[in-house]
């Protein structure tokens, strides 16, 4: 009853305006969408001039200090393999995540980018962020454990496929089950509470030197913004980094708690999620003209909705789905 | 240090095509003849887009100083802005945002602001050494500097956004990527297939089909968002 009233309110929506909306954006598909709208910006800040400068090929090689024999030794050799073919393989690598971004965002293609993308961001992980930092002292607050390690769990949680007989709790769920979806988010955030409190990051002037060394290059508004955060943190690294881990541990338990519980933890991972991109991240420092993405904060942000308890939990949203169509 | 001239001239060779079908559907379709003129008016804006950004990236192609070009999209910006509040009186609120007006409207202002942000006093940081059309031009060698980057992000990220909105939507769900005025060719004219012959008729279906018309939006959004970030 409540389907069929939906469905004539939907016909008389597009009868008086004239439109139709595309066939199966539901909430999953939303989520996909700005996965791709990420990846399109990342592979057009790849084609950005500083990164046609040595500054990138050494950004490569500097991620491999500190790194395991075995895991920094593939990046120095993926670093002078860029130092000497910079232009063509930094072509080659905006070009593959500008294509990345379209074919997600393109229906008929959206599954083949998604699994590419899951390639594409491990390579990237180990070969280009030496694992994001997590073996030699990753903190929270700059983008742990790596912004593109996120992207390949954003498209595993994303993936276009439904539990066959299982109601999904929320979109993270649908591809893999609740309780995988909650033990990677269980992870993801439980690691990052761990980061918060190893001894360099909860040093007391650690955090106040990671917020005002953002502030290089950016324009006023947010320099003011960066020292704002940084005047209030002088010698108080121990309890902000406190603060944040009990922020963070409250974050990974909140999904495994009842709906309206687990809404507030969610609201709390949104609001780590800005601060962490606001004064940590300088918005991924994305007007300095130097930025390779928009770093973890947008990520984090986005697995937060993907674990939004729907209102009507389970599959079928796909509403606007032809008959016969399989959601996108 | 600049973005290689080879990669801006792919781009900028992809914006001429833009302008090129452009000038095919204008002429196919006979817009400019439609009620109202807003066929014409779309199609039009994608022929100024195309030959003006094919202009910013690559300085050989530019034909009309870029205070021209500001004063042509702010005309153009004007236009769309009357067409959304007409939309939206006849249509109401829901269609307009629907409606094919909004994303015109933003890529208008984009343009509007990039060629009065090109216009402008060098920017900081900018070697200021002088250049095609008035623009300054960063020492490197590469493209001119923008004045105020967070507006020039903010384009951006709208223009990604209208990419992947315009990718997700289906060619011919609905008139949306009709707006070149698609219509059926009246028999006896120059282009029914009689006429013409087949391989125009395929010409003509072909230039004004929806995803024709999507694939130039698309290219449009893209290379306007990527001209914005290589220039913050």
């Amino acid at each position: 009853m409540i389907s069929a009233r939906a469905e004539s309110k939907r016909v008389r929506r597009r009868e008086r305006t004239g439109v139709t909306t595309s066939p199966g954006t539901d909430a999953r598909r939303v989520l996909q969408l700005i996965l791709a709208a990420i990846w399109l910006l990342d592979g057009m800040l790849q084609y950005q001039p500083s990164m046609y400068g040595t500054m990138f090929g050494q950004m490569i090689g500097g991620s491999a200090a500190g790194n395991p024999g075995v895991i920094a030794d593939p990046i120095s050799w993926n670093a002078a393999l860029v130092e000497h073919h910079q232009v063509l393989l930094n072509t080659v690598f905006a070009t593959i995540q500008l294509l990345l971004g379209l074919g997600i965002a393109y229906r008929p293609t959206a599954r083949l980018a998604l699994a590419a993308s899951i390639a594409w961001s491990l390579a990237v992980w180990w070969f280009g962020e030496g694992l994001g930092d997590v073996l030699t002292g990753a903190s929270p607050v700059s983008g742990a454990p790596g912004a593109v390690i996120l992207y390949a769990l954003l498209a595993v949680l994303l993936w276009p496929t439904d539990r066959p007989g299982v109601t999904a709790p929320f979109v993270a769920a649908r591809a893999v089950g609740a309780p995988v979806a909650r033990l990677l988010w269980l992870v993801l955030w439980g690691s990052l509470a761990y980061f918060a409190l190893t001894p360099a990051n909860r040093a007391p002037q650690t955090l106040h030197d990671m917020i005002v060394s953002m502030s290089g290059g950016e324009p006023g508004w947010v320099t003011w913004l960066e020292n704002q955060a940084a005047a209030a943190l002088p010698g108080r690294g121990l309890t902000a980094s406190i603060v944040l881990a009990v922020a963070l541990i409250a974050v990974a338990a909140g999904v495994f708690l009842p709906p309206p519980l687990a809404r507030s933890g969610l609201i709390l991972a949104l609001v780590v999620a800005a601060f962490i991109w606001v004064f940590g991240e300088a918005f991924g420092q994305l007007l300095t003209g130097g930025a390779t993405d928009p770093n973890s904060g947008p990520l984090l942000a986005l697995l937060a909705l993907a674990y939004w308890p729907l209102a009507t939990a389970g599959q079928g949203e796909d509403h606007d789905a032809r008959p016969g169509e399989k959601p996108a | 240090m600049s973005t290689p001239a080879w990669i801006l001239g792919i781009f900028a060779a992809m914006m001429v095509l833009v302008a090129e079908v452009s000038a095919g559907q204008l002429m196919i379709a006979q817009a400019w003849a439609r009620r109202g003129g807003a066929g014409a008016g779309t199609a039009v804006f994608r022929l100024l887009t195309g030959i003006a950004i094919a202009g910013i990236l690559v300085p050989g192609l530019s034909i009309l100083p870029n205070a021209v070009w500001g004063a042509a999209f702010a005309v153009v910006m004007t236009w769309f802005a009357w067409c959304l509040w007409r939309e939206n009186r006849e249509r109401g609120a829901a269609a307009v945002a629907h409606g094919p007006y909004v994303p015109h409207l933003v890529q208008s202002a984009a343009m509007l602001y990039m060629f009065a942000a090109l216009a402008g006093p060098p920017a900081a940081g900018s070697s200021g050494t002088g250049g095609m059309s008035g623009m300054e031009w960063r020492s490197s060698g590469g493209l001119p500097a923008l004045h105020a980057p967070t507006l020039a992000l903010i384009f951006a990220l709208l223009l990604i956004a209208l990419t992947i909105h315009d990718l997700n939507r289906q060619a011919d769900a609905d008139g949306y990527f009709q707006v070149a005025g698609r219509r059926p060719v009246p028999a006896g004219t120059a282009l029914a297939p009689a006429a013409a012959g087949p391989a125009a008729y395929t010409a003509q279906r072909l230039l004004l089909s929806p995803a024709v018309v999507k694939g130039c939006q698309v290219a449009i959004s893209v290379t306007m968002a990527f001209v914005l970030i290589i220039m913050i």
